[in-house]
């Protein structure tokens, strides 16, 4: 392997003509000096001396020039390069890219060093120099830094400004061919070969050009990974963003219009998210935001002692939650197994096992349709809190996500675009308490009925049935009360909901694992909290009591036979476990995915999701 | 033998507490119908003796202490309880408990009290199974336990308000969930106590407890009832907590390393990463098949096409293979992805994850594992797989130059040497290939290797591997490839193998709180 490293460093150095040490380890190229003939020691002062008066005075002829060229490729929108490529056919380009890496593989380079001994990000590169005045130069300091070309303007074949982008920054490149270690014409032959998208590796010594744009000029330019395709073009032309924050720097609880993307095309965007990435500089702090939401719920709850857990994904049920699941067979045990649907269960056997505080992050899978706010498997945070009821826990929630988005935003309203990216965002505002409405008695107010008391009976049936059609609100078949609750809540309560808002105490029929009310009878202690019009978290007091599951579950079963197959299935060993005791508990899940949604302005949720679920193509 | 002392005990309680409640039972059904709600009365209608449980995920195997019929008299017996509980007005399975006190704060903030002294002033309440009571005339003691441990309660039949001693001896059974406030004693034998001024049933258990010396050795019940195995030895939790110890130790580790947090999917089109067979499952909606993931790997590189320079995703991987001691077809990896860095920073980053582990767990890193002593101080030992063969085998293989056959002869001639012993297996590091089209050919070849073999098994002349499943080439990741990854480097760490190490396990179910298990 080391041998196979080092000759593959070697070649590269090939490929980057002479320079020294292209592909090694080392991250200071050795300045000329180890092979030089011993001078005297004032021979060297002198040497020194003259060297660097050379040197100033080339930079100031350096600097005229490029201050010319500078000006003229950002007038020109590079134009030598869209000369060059632009019009091509991008089978052509690709083509034509696979045969240069073949011929160069031909002659024994590798275009692909193993590695590439970065010294600096381009964020800390950005900070360490930012406070150059214009046009200072530090010709005695050598960076390494690498990343990706995402503009290239030529203003002649010895001078070529690229864009270079790493960690959501831009810094700019300067090759010159008089401060490269490149013989002239060896340099105009490289840098003829470098394509906007490659990955390159540069030393070289950092400055800020004359118009105050920080820069770094190139000693050592190496192409470590060549890009084959063509890359989707910014319009109007790029590098009009000055300074090195990429252009629009978006934060969460800001609104985003996707419609300003370099990529706008949906499929392209999802199924290749990697291109997304690279030249929509927005999505990578899409993703960052969802990584922080995640930390966040992490660090909140493990200060609270929660421990973190890790229930099976595949189960012989798939209990917790109404949904139809994903099937699949274990072979060499003969068994068929269920992704599960939650892991509500299996955490409520843990807590009846000593565990007074746990949580679990992680996937479920439902096997239903793909839309706007699903995906076939999204992301939860499911906790159980021994002694702890929903009052407690409407509590916790008030506290965790108003303190989320007072952490990631700074304040408590984000922007929302509800109504689509052509009309003005709405605000939704978490500051806490958020506002709590009875689901039954909000529901009778709104919609100005008298349901039967008795929500179990064929008559409370048959008064929501002549309910919805009263209202015109849809309810296909299976029309049990629950589903007919559920529309007609939907309908009247929801849409109210766009605040942060808790709707409280549900139905039995509705919850068959939530803790019947304590003082409301047919009702549960549960909430939903709802913002932007839709469910965000689910809670309750859990029911601990086993006969009362048993019989729910039941009740579960005759909606199961009535057509709903999404009823849920009764789990022996759930309630067995309950047989052995589960204290007073408060039990909450969170969409991770939907708040995520909430916080970046994203309509569907394939824009928070690394790599959402396609049809399949062709 | 205190505890099975205890143990006798409560049985003999039960009997005395059956007859009564029975009787309790009958006289306050009228009580009952007036006082109690609609749900209640729903349940009690239909409290008939529960219906025998059909199979079910892990079907449930008796407690090996006691028999099926004497768990089917013992809950009903609970059950009757429960009635007469809420006949008198409580509710058996309470709503809430307000704790002041774990009772590992409560024994060390107590730990300097006389014996016999008492701390009046003291108002403390802590919740927790009961798991031993011994009652006597005028004074009862039981044993409560909660997550962080266990404290004595003390009893005493002029301390507590009215009925509630009688209530006491009547209704609590080893298992239950109490609630207990009061303040503080130290008992003259010198065991901290709750002086117990008032207490409530949160939750009524309906079976008993395992016995603890049988339940132990029952290793199948263990797994399938893990909750039962936790409340029987509450050392096995002790397990789960190092285990998220350790994650929570390996994500901070990341952090300082300035690494993101990434989701990929588990559910794919084309299952690629590794050579595994997958799950393979159907979405009805997109009408197709999709595969379980078996390596995040493919979609944490496509990552570093996109400008992502350091990437990790922990979570859960599928593998549709047998079930041992040290496999289970779901487990847990972390998996890394750091641009322009080989595989030398990898081998840091391993050391470092696992040091920091050690010492987040251990406080040290010398760890006994199975009777073996391993020392994790850095630096490790770093060797070529071609040398620690020559070392182990005395044969240089490099010797044999591009002769197979010759090398297969040299190597079937020595004694079997076992795989995968103790040592690392759960760390596997590579340089991540950059090359486009070599990886291509990669890809290809591993197929057509694969499909060779596949050919083979089929026709019953393979090895012992089953290798007929299909594996695909992941076109979409060639594709990202072309746009152009860099140089980089990437590890995976087996999580549970990990936790295994560090808790000292002998097998992954010890460290998997449900593993998977054969139907019984």
């Amino acid at each position: 392997m080391a041998d196979g490293e080092a000759s593959a460093s070697g070649l590269a150095e090939k490929l980057a003509g002479l320079s020294a040490g292209g592909g090694d380890d080392h991250q200071q190229p050795p300045p000329a000096g180890g092979d030089e003939p011993q001078l005297s020691k004032n021979a060297r002062k002198r040497e020194e001396k003259k060297k660097k008066l050379e040197e100033e005075r080339r930079l100031k002829e350096e600097d005229k020039k490029n201050k010319a060229a500078e000006a003229a490729a950002s007038g020109a929108h590079q134009k030598a390069s869209a000369a060059d490529d632009d019009d091509m056919d991008p089978t052509q380009y690709y083509e034509n890219r696979l045969k240069t890496l073949d011929s160069l593989k031909g002659t024994g380079v590798n275009p692909y060093p193993h590695k590439f001994g970065v010294g600096i990000s381009l964020t800390e590169y950005i900070d360490k120099y930012k406070s150059l005045s214009d046009g200072e130069k530090l010709v005695d300091v050598t960076e390494c830094l690498a990343g990706r070309i995402m503009n290239k303007r030529t203003s002649s074949s010895k001078l070529i400004f690229y864009d270079l982008y790493g960690g959501g920054m831009k810094v700019q490149v300067m090759a010159d061919a008089r401060t490269s270690e490149l013989e002239e014409t060896e340099f105009c032959r490289y840098h003829s070969g470098v394509k906007r998208g490659d990955i390159v590796g540069i030393c070289g010594y950092p400055g800020k050009s004359n118009k105050g744009e920080l820069s770094v000029f190139p000693r050592k330019f190496i192409v470590l990974s060549p890009c084959l395709h063509m890359m989707p073009r910014q319009k109007g032309g790029a590098g009009k963003g000055q300074g090195n924050a990429v252009p629009a720097p978006w934060t969460p609880g800001m609104g985003r219009n996707i419609e300003n993307y370099v990529l706008r095309d949906q499929e392209t965007r999802y199924r290749q998210r990697y291109l997304d990435l690279m030249v929509n500089h927005e999505v990578r702090h899409i993703f960052k935001t969802r990584s922080k939401v995640v930390s966040f719920i992490r660090k909140f709850l493990d200060d609270r002692e929660f421990l973190e857990v890790e229930t099976p994904m595949m189960n012989m049920i798939a209990g917790g939650a109404a949904a139809r699941p994903f099937v699949t067979h274990h072979n060499e045990l003969n068994m068929r197994l269920y992704m599960r649907v939650a892991p509500e269960l299996y955490l409520k056997e843990l807590v009846v096992g000593g565990l007074d505080r746990v949580y679990e992050i992680g996937k479920q899978f439902r096997n239903e349709g793909i839309d706007l706010t699903h995906n076939p498997e999204f992301t939860t945070c499911e906790f159980y809190m021994a002694y702890a009821d929903y009052d407690d826990l409407m509590e916790l929630t008030e506290a965790m996500l108003s303190g989320m988005v007072k952490e990631l935003t700074g304040g408590y309203k984000i922007k929302y675009h509800a109504n689509g990216v052509m009309n003005p965002p709405i605000e939704i505002d978490f500051t806490p308490p958020f506002r709590r409405i009875d689901m039954i008695q909000e529901l009778e107010a709104m919609a100005n009925l008298n349901i039967p008391k008795d929500l179990s009976s064929e008559e409370a049936n048959k008064y929501l049935i002549d309910a919805c059609a009263k209202y015109d609100v849809k309810c296909p078949p299976p029309q049990t009360t629950s589903r007919l609750l559920d529309k007609l809540v939907g309908h009247f309560l929801e849409e109210t909901c766009v605040n942060p808002t808790f709707i409280i105490n549900h139905p039995e029929i509705m919850s068959p694992l939530a803790k019947w009310h304590r003082s409301r009878p047919g009702l549960t202690e549960r909430f939903e909290l709802f913002a932007n019009k839709h469910e965000v978290c689910n809670a309750y007091t859990e029911l601990n009591d086993p006969v009362v599951q048993r019989q729910r579950f039941e009740e579960q079963l005759k909606d199961r036979q009535s057509g709903d197959d999404e009823a849920m299935a009764l789990d022996e060993t759930f309630c067995t476990a309950l047989e052995y005791g589960l204290p007073p508990t408060g039990g909450w899940g969170l969409g991770i995915d939907r708040l995520t949604m909430l916080l970046t302005d994203s309509q569907n949720i394939k824009e928070v999701l690394l790599f959402p679920a396609m049809k399949p193509q062709d | 033998m205190e505890a099975l002392r205890v143990w006798r005990a409560s049985s003999n309680l039960f009997g005395f507490g059956a007859s009564r409640a029975a009787t309790v039972a009958a006289a306050a059904t009228p009580l009952y119908l007036h006082t109690c709600r609609r749900s209640h009365l729903r349940t009690a209608a239909t409290a008939k003796p529960p219906p025998q449980p059909p199979q079910d995920r892990r079907r449930r195997s008796a407690s090996s202490s006691t028999s099926t019929s004497d768990r089917d008299s013992i809950r009903a017996t609970r059950l009757k309880k429960v009635e007469e509980l809420r006949g008198k007005g409580y509710e058996p399975y309470a709503y809430k408990w307000d704790r002041t006190h774990t009772t590992k704060e409560l024994q060390e903030e107590y730990t300097h009290l006389e014996n016999g002294e008492v701390c009046e002033e003291a108002a403390v309440s802590i919740a927790g199974r009961i798991v031993a009571r011994r009652a006597f005339g005028k004074l009862a003691f039981m044993t409560i336990r909660d997550d962080t441990g266990t404290i004595q309660l003390y009893c005493e039949k002029y301390s507590l308000s009215e009925d509630q001693f009688e209530q006491l001896k009547a209704f609590i059974d080893i298992g239950d969930i109490l609630g207990a406030s009061g303040s503080i004693k130290k008992t003259d034998k010198g065991e901290l106590s709750v002086y117990v001024k008032k207490f409530e049933i949160l939750t009524k258990s309906l079976l008993p407890l395992p016995d603890k010396y049988h339940g132990l050795t029952d290793v199948d019940k263990r797994y399938r009832q893990r909750y039962v195995d936790m409340i029987a030895n509450p050392e096995v939790a002790d397990v789960f907590r190092t285990r998220a110890k350790v994650v929570s130790e390996i994500r901070k580790t990341m952090e300082s390393f300035c690494f993101i947090e990434v989701e990929t999917p588990v559910l794919q089109g084309a299952a690629g990463g590794a050579e595994a067979r997958p799950f393979i499952t159907y979405h009805n909606s997109l009408q197709r098949d999709l595969y379980l993931r078996i390596a995040t790997e493919l979609h944490l590189k496509r990552m570093l096409v996109g400008g992502f320079e350091k990437v990790y995703e922990i979570g859960r991987i599928f593998r549709n293979e047998g079930i041992s001691t040290r496999h289970n077809p779901e487990f847990t990896t972390i998996e890394m992805y750091e641009a322009y860095s080989d595989y030398e920073s990898m081998m840091n980053i391993a050391e470092e994850i696992v040091t920091r582990c050690a010492m987040a767990t251990h406080g040290k890193l010398k760890i006994d594992y199975q009777g073996t002593e391993i020392s994790l101080e850095r630096p490790w030992r770093r060797e070529t797989m071609h040398s620690l063969v020559k070392e182990a085998t005395g044969i240089d293989f490099y010797s044999f130059g591009q002769d197979v056959e010759a090398a297969k002869n040299a190597a079937s001639g020595l004694p079997r040497i076992k795989v995968g012993s103790n040592e690392s297996t759960s760390l596997q590091a590579c340089s991540s290939v950059g090359h486009v089209l070599n990886e291509r050919s990669r890809f290809e070849n591993q197929i057509k290797q694969h499909n060779a073999k596949e050919v083979k098994s089929t026709k019953g002349q393979g090895d012992e591997d089953d290798y007929s499943y299909e594996v695909s080439l992941d076109e979409d990741f060639l594709t990202s490839l072309e746009y152009g990854m860099p140089p980089a480097s990437g590890m995976g760490l087996g999580i549970d193998r990990l936790v295994m190490l560090l808790t000292n396990s002998a097998s992954i179910r010890d460290v998997i709180a449900f593993p998977v298990l054969k139907i019984q």
